[in-house]
């Protein structure tokens, strides 16, 4: 009797434990399912904006005939009330009141939106995760997601052919001829280096090809006090960075990065002249074996070294352009900051490649008032706050001025990435996952293991392409992407 | 309906009161275990039969990504790396004894010296990443003390960029963080040995080493086997230290840094849940080795101490007891 009077209650405090559960979830700002990082369809679609104050009827949004970017008059809008949040990955303009500065100049011409922002400092990652959980706020800056996921989080902006006319690099986000993207800046990839320091070892021109650049490095070297290459290998994503030139930089395609690559069956293999991927990896591996980057790499600080590229102890740093407004704020001389293409030539022609940072996107969730309120913000964003152009970015409004800083690019040829081919705009990705090489996408443990293997010869580089080849090749069979180049 | 009053009853009558209270105190700790520890790991282990990443589609693939653990040179080349600090673990477990032992007697200042020692342990892991990196950086502390001591600069190697001896260094940094608060484990053991055993052991003429090693090893040889086991277990999960300080480059990727790249860098979700239960496979086993090791190492031990014989004696008897009532 006894026991079946503890297993009645056993039920019943389970029961009510179970119930407690429920309306503790309930309580709180996501429903239960959205707890796991799973993130699949449902859970995101399932996601309810309690603030939303339309009832379901007569929802327009998400159509892109409704509510488009380049339909949306930002002076009808002036007493629109709405209160949105922006996550964004900014976290040192969060914290020099950049943010809160632009934020306020939009309030004076919007006052009733509010509008909240919230930087993260993982951002690649920790995006990723508040997006599985679907509560994340109203505009943020869209994570590596597939394409085709794309409609699932994120409110379709404007249709690409609408928005292409008035933007530039509008495609990378693209998905079935609508965009979901609008990027907040563009970078334009070449590297960063110190006037003085280019001076003083008595560079004239600046480098066009990879000997004339492994050759200068060396004069920096012989010549005076600076580390001729500074590799920023600790820090990791730093070496990320490199992968920016393989595609247009190194072989003036730009259909290569996002449609050929993944069907290129030895992308690292040299082509003998001086171009491709195998040759800008190949200027690193030659400055790490010839001693030509800092002492003792284990040990770079990023921080660090945007003062010492001010003051002239650095040469050269290989960086996309948003980096180089950091490094002119770090210290007394600005003026010596410069920025260059990179040194590769292909057929007696330097390319740029230039392409959008960061993409603000809108939840496909909120309700339809932060939608527009968010539209309006972004647009704003977009077109009247200059941030783009303050960060040195490359413009992203068609017609927009361009900082100074891309003098040296004049005569080289700017291209910017084309989209995917249709049905393939996931190859990318997975081909990425799948090989580990992550080209563009955080791989930077591989380009760790140039330098690794420049400094101490522990591999050589040509094994490294090979195995790199192997690597992709593998991928290509896993997934069965057809070798067509 | 009599049924719910007898139960009504039952509820009100002490042996009811007492159980409910017993349930009204486990139920919140039991939720807590079961929803952040025993839900999670439920998932984790169901992840890991899919090929997903943390948003998007996931494909069901059975048993391919545990034998990818096993085909991949870089997750079991890495448990290699587990070595290194098993190692400096031992390392660490002989100093703490060792400090632990003379600070249990009489030492002048012995307070201070433990709260030095002791306080590593409370310092954020992060925090000590990032003083490391500091203190092994080429003509910073490391160097600039040994320079004091009369090394030149040119004959120290650089204690991050050799791959020969940075995980050594990294080692260091974990043996540094964690001997004080085994010691102070130690000491409290140490404490509750009855000094009259020292008393009747210095009478017969045993000298320090004789008394460690016949009464304190014995009394105290639970808290040794578990620093052992957590040590071991710590060692095989090795994360902070290399990835604070090298980012995991440079040959210092541990199991756990591996894993976390896999995970969110390549995000392949269902592999590095794979490669999470295998580790965990692997933790089981090595502790029971080192339970059944221990039962082997004590044994004799015991035999010395006569209390410990006594008592075993006793414990025998009721398991003889036990076996002859089934």
């Amino acid at each position: 009797m006894n026991k079946k009077k503890l297993l009645a209650l056993l039920t019943v405090s389970a029961m009510t434990a179970s119930l407690i559960g429920c309306s503790g979830a309930a309580d709180g700002t996501t429903d239960a399912g959205s707890g796991t990082p799973g993130g699949n369809t449902e859970n995101a679609s399932d996601t309810t904006d309690t603030t939303g104050t339309t009832d379901a009827g007569d929802t327009t949004g998400g159509d892109v005939g409704e509510l488009s970017y380049t339909s949306l008059n930002l002076d009808d809008h002036k007493d629109l009330t709405a209160s949105i949040k922006f996550l964004h990955h900014k976290t040192d303009r969060e914290e020099d009141g950049t943010m809160a500065n632009m934020i306020a100049e939009f309030n004076k011409e919007f006052p009733n939106i509010t509008v909240t922002t919230e930087a993260v400092t993982d951002y690649a990652e920790d995006a990723l995760l508040r997006l599985s959980t679907g509560d994340w706020g109203d505009v943020m800056f869209v994570p590596e997601v597939d394409k085709t996921d794309y409609a699932t989080y994120f409110m379709p902006l404007d249709t690409l052919d609408n928005l292409s006319k008035e933007l530039n690099f509008v495609d990378a986000k693209e998905f079935g001829g609508l965009c979901y993207g609008i990027p907040y800046m563009a970078n334009a990839q070449g590297l960063l280096y110190n006037k003085k320091v280019f001076e003083d070892a008595g560079i004239t021109e600046i480098p066009t090809t990879p000997e004339e650049f492994v050759a200068d490095l060396q004069l920096i070297k012989d010549k005076t006090d600076a580390i001729p290459l500074y590799t920023n290998y600790a820090a990791g994503w730093t070496m990320g960075a490199w992968d920016a030139y393989v595609g247009i930089v190194s072989n003036g395609d730009n259909t290569y990065m996002n449609q050929k690559l993944v069907h290129t069956a030895e992308p690292f293999t040299d082509p003998g002249d001086g171009t491709g991927a195998y040759n800008v990896y190949k200027i690193l591996y030659d400055a790490c074996a010839n001693g030509l980057i800092e002492d003792d790499y284990t040990t770079t600080d990023w921080e660090g070294c945007k003062g010492m590229m001010n003051r002239g102890e650095i040469g050269t740093m290989v960086l996309g352009s948003w980096a180089f407004a950091q490094m002119q704020e770090a210290g007394d001389t600005p003026e010596n900051v410069g920025y260059m293409p990179f040194p590769i030539t292909v057929g007696g022609k330097q390319y740029v490649c230039a392409g959008g940072d960061y993409n603000y996107c809108i939840n496909v969730n909120s309700s339809d008032e932060n939608k527009l309120a968010s539209l309006v913000f972004v647009k704003w964003m977009v077109e009247k706050s200059n941030w783009c152009y303050n960060e040195g970015g490359y413009t992203v409004v068609k017609g927009g001025q361009n900082p100074d800083m891309y003098a040296a690019f004049d005569g080289c040829e700017v291209l910017s990435d084309q989209p995917s081919l249709a049905g393939e705009e996931t190859f990318l990705n997975d081909m990425n996952a799948e090989s580990e090489l992550s080209i563009n996408a955080g791989g930077n443990d591989k380009v760790q293991r140039i330098v690794e293997a420049g400094a101490t010869g522990s591999e050589s580089f040509d094994d490294i392409m090979a195995d790199w080849n192997q690597k992709w090749q593998d991928a290509q069979e896993e997934l069965g992407i057809e070798v067509l180049y | 309906m009599k049924h719910k009053r007898t139960f009504k009853e039952w509820i009100k009558s002490r042996d009811g009161q007492q159980v409910l209270v017993m349930i009204a105190f486990m139920i919140v700790p039991l939720l807590l275990l079961f929803v952040f520890t025993y839900l999670p790991f439920g998932k984790m282990f169901g992840f890991s039969f899919y090929n997903m990443k943390y948003v998007g589609a996931r494909k069901y693939v059975g048993f391919k990504n545990y034998l990818k653990v096993f085909q991949r040179d870089d997750c079991f080349g890495a448990l290699k790396l587990s070595l290194y600090y098993m190692l400096g673990s031992v390392v660490q477990l002989v100093l703490a004894l060792y400090l632990a032992t003379v600070l249990s007697f009489k030492v002048k200042g012995g307070a201070i010296f433990k709260g030095f020692m002791f306080f590593p342990y409370l310092i954020n892991g992060i925090a000590i990443g990032f003083i490391f990196k500091f203190f092994y950086t080429r003509g910073f502390v490391f160097d600039t003390v040994l320079q004091w001591c009369g090394f030149q600069l040119d004959n120290l190697p650089y204690w991050l960029r050799d791959q020969s001896i940075n995980n050594f260094s990294l080692v260091g940094t974990s043996v540094w963080r964690y001997f004080g608060q085994n010691m102070v484990l130690f000491i409290g053991a140490i404490m509750s040995v009855d000094s009259e055993l020292y008393e009747a052991a210095m009478l017969d003429g045993a000298n320090r080493f004789q008394q460690f090693k016949y009464i304190i090893m014995p009394s105290i040889k639970t808290i040794i086997t578990l620093n052992v086991i957590l040590s071991i277990t710590g060692s095989l999960s090795a994360f902070e230290p290399p990835y604070v300080i090298t980012d995991g480059a440079n040959g210092t990727g541990t199991y756990f840094v591996v894993m976390h790249e896999i995970a969110h860098t390549q995000q392949k979700v269902g592999l590095a849940s794979a490669m999470a239960i295998i580790l965990l496979l692997i933790i089981f086993m090595v502790t029971i080795l080192q339970k059944l090791f221990f039962k082997y190492v004590f044994r004799n031990a015991e035999d010395e101490d006569p209390r410990a014989a006594r008592k075993r004696e006793r414990a025998l008897a009721r398991s003889m007891k036990k076996h002859e009532r089934k």
